[in-house]
């Protein structure tokens, strides 16, 4: 078995509000990978997926703190590192990320090469501009072709949609990072683009700008074609994590079950089936739940369910956080 | 060169600009063409057999057009003299008061926390004095060395609090865009996101405030002139209607004592406002016209 190129343990963040309180937006998320898995974590708007990116990159802006646990990046630990350090030796080197709505993600005061130039400039010194453009060039030819020159000199406001969003990913793995974290790269874009933005990431991928990947989405059925290993999460925490077809065919845990049937596909035999609604919010983090953070909304929860916590443990072929799963 | 020709087709900033730097342009040049001097200067030109009472304001006439005040100093160079200080209040307080409330909003809207607390309370705590009265309590204990720069530094030290408030409101607005998290996870630092990211946005904004700060500088400074606690070491356009003041051109009726400098000062402030307000109108895209 070879050396996992990131692991992760126990790792937990809050955010600090004022007066002491605390919200914990992620409790103890534990997963490895290695290189080339593509790694699918899923679940609903506010369960932790953009905290818990931030806390892989080791980039804790406050009131982001991390409780415990630890990441390691090729053996690498990110905790208790300064900013600068975090900044300049990890950051697009070791962990690259796709920012959520990508193609509004470039400065439209500068142009692309400017914002690309600034990612060797803030990790190389002594870097010149010629040698600097050259290399982009060579890079953005990768993904636009012919047009690389055009869309390097261009301002954001004059490029499309989606070639804002390839100059994003084109910037973001620009120093050939060993992980990417792509956070709901495609859910503000119509099919067609997301498609585009999908061959896309397959295409560096076997390029070999990068190998290992972490996709965060709310789409269940898009991460089937994208991911290996999906992990669902609730509440801040793991409820269920195995393979792509395990997960999205033969669902275990209540919530994961729940989100499949909340999906509207369009795979055949689906145009009968009405979405279900998961009924209910997720809990308040800033309290202690004494139980099962999804007993409130499950519609199998038994009384003990309010009570004992679930803990994450193997269930036959995958990890599930439910004593009950079938 | 669009922002430039859109502004030309308001009237507003053209009028603006057209009294600003007339003035400017007066205040730099006329010395070189008249002849700027703070002597006694009046019977020189006096009429053959008027009488000149020891305390009145010398009347306008030929090579005295604004009159003279009543130690007999020529008004127009007295005027130019004030001007430049003036202007040089303005300037320099609008100077200060835009780059220190700009450094502060924008530090302090963009890291947040604890750092936004103190600056913000800071913020807070200028605002509340109220700026004359600190100006006068400062100048009238000041009895020597009371120089125009520190009359600048004050003013400028004293009103940068809103502007401090309404760009620490943008950045803060600003830090929570898409391409300043791309910034940060690209490995940029607190300056180079504040230098490359934030600036660009605000600084029309900026430039705005600056000119604002401008026109409030010098009316800040005629005022406190004008009740006498004006700079020491110069003449400016407050000290010149202070002197008239107090040797009776009010209520003499010797009106080329006030009028004069009045309307100078009305005119720089008027232009500046003017100049703000057609600006806003293009740089603002709310506010733009076809």
């Amino acid at each position: 078995m070879t050396t996992p190129v990131f692991e992760v343990e126990n790792l937990s963040l809050h955010y600090r509000l004022r007066f002491g309180a605390k919200v914990h937006a992620v409790t103890n998320v534990s997963f490895t990978m290695q290189p080339g898995e593509i790694l699918g974590i899923a679940g609903e708007s506010g369960c932790g997926k953009s905290t818990l990116v931030n806390g892989l990159m080791g980039l804790f802006i406050p009131p982001l703190y991390p409780s415990g646990g630890d990441v390691k990046v090729a053996g690498e630990s990110l905790m208790n590192r300064t900013p600068q350090d975090i900044r300049k030796n990890v950051l697009s080197r070791k962990v690259s990320m796709i920012p959520q709505g990508a193609f509004n993600a470039l400065n439209p005061t500068r142009r692309v090469k400017d914002i690309a130039a600034d990612v060797i400039a803030a990790h190389e010194h002594g870097v010149d501009r010629a040698s600097t453009h050259v290399r982009l060039l060579e890079r953005f030819k990768l993904f636009f072709g012919k047009d690389a020159d055009h869309v390097l000199n261009s301002y954001p406001i004059q490029l499309t949609a989606g070639e804002r969003q390839r100059s994003v990913i084109g910037i973001s793995t620009l120093l050939n990072p060993e992980m990417v974290i792509a956070d709901e790269p495609t859910s503000a874009l119509d099919v067609s683009t997301q498609k585009v933005v999908i061959k896309m990431i397959f295409d560096l991928l076997d390029a070999g700008i990068f190998k290992t990947m972490i996709f965060i989405t709310h789409e269940l059925p898009l991460l089937r074609h994208v991911a290996n290993n999906i992990a669902i999460m609730y509440a801040g925490e793991f409820v269920e994590k195995g393979t792509a077809d395990q997960i999205v065919f033969a669902p275990k845990h209540p919530y994961t079950k729940a989100l499949m049937g909340a999906m509207l596909s369009a795979e055949p035999g689906q145009k009968d089936r009405k979405p279900i609604a998961i009924e209910g919010a997720p809990p308040s983090l800033a309290k202690e739940i004494p139980g099962c953070r999804f007993s409130e909304r499950c519609p199998v929860a038994r009384p003990e369910c309010r009570t004992k916590i679930q803990e994450l443990r193997m269930f036959s072929d995958r990890l599930v956080r439910c004593d009950y799963a079938e | 060169m669009k922002l430039l020709r859109n502004l030309l087709k308001s009237p507003m900033f053209v009028i603006g600009t057209g009294l600003f730097f007339g003035t400017l342009l007066f205040a730099l040049f006329a010395p070189l063409i008249l002849n700027i001097t703070m002597d006694r200067v009046a019977e020189a030109y006096a009429a053959p057999g008027s009488d000149l009472l020891p305390d009145a304001f010398p009347k306008l006439h030929r090579g005295l057009w604004l009159g003279a005040d009543n130690l007999g100093r020529d008004y127009v160079s007295l005027l130019i003299r004030g001007l430049r200080s003036s202007l040089y209040v303005g300037f320099m307080a609008g100077t200060i008061a835009t780059v220190l409330g700009t450094l502060i909003g924008i530090y302090s809207g963009f890291k947040g926390g604890l750092v936004d607390d103190i600056l913000s309370a800071i913020t807070n705590v200028f605002i509340v004095l109220p700026m004359f009265v600190v100006l006068i309590l400062i100048s009238a204990s000041l009895t020597e060395g009371r120089s125009l720069t520190l009359l600048a530094l004050m003013i400028g030290g004293m009103s940068w609090t809103w502007s401090a408030r309404s760009v620490r409101a943008q950045s803060s607005a600003l830090k929570t865009r898409d391409h300043i998290a791309l910034a940060r996870i690209n490995g940029d630092g607190t300056f180079a996101i504040l230098v490359k990211h934030i600036l660009p946005y605000l600084a029309s904004f900026v430039f705005l405030v600056f000119i604002l700060q401008i026109a409030s500088g010098i009316l800040a400074e005629a005022a406190i002139s004008m009740i006498g606690l004006g700079p020491l070491d110069t003449q400016s356009l407050g000290i010149i209607l202070n002197d008239a003041k107090a040797n009776g051109a009010l209520s003499d009726g010797y009106w080329w004592g006030i009028f004069p400098s009045t309307i100078l000062i009305t005119t720089i402030a008027f232009s500046l406002y003017l100049i703000n307000t057609s600006m806003e109108g293009v740089f603002n895209p709310r506010l733009r016209r076809e």
